[in-house]
Order: structure tokens, then C-alpha cells, then sequence
């Protein structure tokens, strides 16, 4: 089930970096920030996959953070100062504001704090990816599955020589995606695997009759 | 360090075929499949569709090793029948079955969100 596939950020480039924290801890506290990709993931490219040398807007998302603090007191660096080059790949924590609606409103995530005088600027790229690949590309937070008896509904009295015909599964996200759409992805990825394979396979099967 | 690139696990590599027949030797009507970069994600679902085939005699699959990316699929069928045809049909009825399962749950979907509103 986990196949479905998500953009997460890889940092290329630390511009400046005086705070406490060290480069790489950054990038990979960046990195964790999940990004709402309902809409775009499927149009997204690979970037390995992709004609251009190193990122595109088919393969990647821009995103940039520029702070600095100038007050006596501590500056929270959170996901809100993430600015992402297209609206639709934002951190999961910005959308709320935008729409509010749909979903109750989070926290937004906090990178790194700031003292007076020091600062961060980061460039930083957002790629598809999926959880095989690397784990910070799951957008599935709780994943479960349970067959009767069910212990929920307590609608069945146990049979002990039954075989398990109905399964509940329980999917929770992370907010990148809705659960739904998880669902349907890793249903569509099952699939585009099989029809793979199956042409592989007759192919082989053609091959190894010639001979 | 010395950990194996992550896309190992899913990228062919350069010249590989993604699945290879075998024929086994001692036993009539049996192969062995080698599919490569899988896992038992599609091991053991194609492995248990092909037990629900009557003809099928002999199912079973293994990852000989959790570092090389390939499963070993055993097929022995009865003798009307081959193992490559066995395999091809239980694709089939898995990519029908999950097509019916997407099917249901769009409808499911879309009752939920009809009834929300």
C-alpha cells in the first residue's frame, strides 16, 4: 500500500547559516516538513526521469526561506516561512490559512530558533519521490488493517473454522494527500505494476517459444 | 559509507530483464519465474491468486535475500495447462480485481461525500 508517491524537499543549497543548528540538521528538519500534493503529484515528473540537467518546474518545486532576526526576542523559524514557487505544493501547515476550512487549524512546524543577529537562507528544491525510495516520502502517518471478527461491531459471533472474507482498513495521513486519494494511488500503482509485468512476461514467453 | 543506493530496490539495472523463465527440470509442467526489483508486495498476491486456480498445483515465492531485490516464483501445473499460462491468467484476474475494487471504493467515495453534503 505505501506506493503512493509524495514531493518532499532536498535541500541544494544553505546561503547563510548562523544559528545554532548545523547545515545538514536544517535540511533534513526541512525535509520532514510534509507538502500538500492532491492535485499535482500525478503531473509531476521523476527528476530522474526527467530531460533537464538538474531541476525543472516538471520535476521540482522551488522553495525559498530568507530570515533574519533583528528583535531582542526569540524568532521562531517555522514551515510558514517556507515560500514555495507554486501555490499548490505548499507545507501542510500554510494551506490552513489559505482555506481554512476543510481541515482545523495546525501549528506550524518550527525549524529552528532564532537569536538576535543570527539568520537562515535556504534554497531549496521539492522532488517526487516515494517511500521506497526514502521515508520522509510516506504520506501515510498510521496504516492498519483488521479482518473479522471484528471487534469494533461485535456483529458476528466468532466462528473458529472461518476463513477471513472482510478486511477493515484504516488509513490516516499525514495531509499531504487525502486518505482517499492514498488509497487510490497505491490502487492505481498495483495495477500499473501488473500490466507491467504482464507485458514482460508475454514478451518472454514470445521470446523463449522462438528459440 | 557503504549502504547500496536506495533506488537499487526499484531500478533495473542496465540489460536486466524485469522477469526471466526457467524451466524446471525435474518435475514436468513447473517453472520457475524470477521477477526482479519486486517485492512481496507482488510475491505473495500473485502468489496467492495463483492458489486459487484448481490447476495450479504448486504455488510458492521467495525474496532469497533481503538485499537483492528479486522474488523466485515456483509454479507446477497439471498437465493441460503451463505455468507461463497459469501466471498470465493470474495477472489478468488481479488487474480486474483491483480495477472492480477502485470501481467500488470511487462509488463508495462519492456516497460518502453525496451524504456529507
Amino acid at each position: 500500500m505505501p506506493y503512493a508517491n509524495q514531493p518532499t524537499v532536498q535541500i541544494s543549497q544553505i546561503e547563510a547559516n548562523s544559528t545554532v543548528l548545523f547545515d545538514e540538521f536544517i535540511s533534513h528538519r526541512i525535509g520532514l516538513i510534509p507538502l500538500t500534493s492532491d492535485d499535482v503529484v500525478d503531473r509531476m515528473q521523476y527528476s530522474r526521469d526527467c530531460t533537464c540537467e538538474d531541476f525543472c518546474p516538471d520535476c521540482s518545486v522551488e522553495f525559498t526561506m530568507d530570515v533574519k532576526c533583528q528583535d531582542d526576542v526569540t524568532r521562531h523559524v517555522t514551515s510558514a516561512d517556507l515560500i514555495s514557487s507554486n501555490p499548490k505544493i505548499v507545507p501542510v501547515t500554510s494551506r490552513n490559512k489559505e482555506e481554512g476550512s476543510e481541515y482545523d487549524d495546525t501549528d506550524d512546524i518550527l525549524i529552528v530558533k532564532l537569536r538576535k543577529g543570527q539568520e537562515v537562507k535556504v534554497k531549496a528544491f521539492a522532488r517526487k519521490g516515494f517511500a521506497k525510495e526514502h521515508a520522509n516520502t510516506t504520506q501515510i502517518t498510521l496504516y492498519a488493517t483488521q479482518h473479522t471478527p471484528n471487534l469494533r461491531n461485535d456483529q458476528a459471533p466468532f466462528d473458529p473454522t472461518g476463513f477471513p472474507n472482510k478486511y477493515f482498513y484504516n488509513v490516516e495521513s499525514c495531509g499531504s494527500m487525502k486518505p482517499e486519494n492514498i488509497v487510490f494511488s497505491a490502487l492505481a500503482r498495483l495495477k500499473e505494476k501488473l500490466s507491467n509485468l504482464q507485458t514482460q512476461l508475454s514478451h518472454e514467453i514470445q521470446s523463449d517459444a522462438e528459440e | 559509507m557503504n549502504a547500496p543506493p536506495t533506488f537499487e530496490s526499484f531500478l533495473l539495472f542496465e540489460g536486466e530483464k524485469k522477469i526471466q523463465i526457467e524451466k524446471d527440470t525435474k518435475v514436468p509442467n513447473a517453472a520457475i519465474f524470477t521477477i526482479n526489483k519486486e517485492d512481496h508486495t507482488l510475491g505473495n498476491m500473485i502468489c496467492t491468486q495463483l492458489r486459487k486456480d484448481p490447476q495450479v498445483l504448486f504455488t510458492g515465492y521467495k525474496n532469497p535475500h533481503p538485499l537483492e531485490h528479486k522474488i523466485v516464483l515456483r509454479i507446477q501445473t497439471t498437465a493441460d495447462y503451463s505455468p507461463q499460462e497459469a501466471l498470465t491468467n493470474a495477472i489478468t484476474d488481479l488487474i480486474s480485481e483491483i480495477s472492480l475494487m477502485e470501481e467500488r471504493f470511487r462509488e463508495a467515495v462519492r456516497e460518502k461525500q453525496e451524504g456529507d453534503i
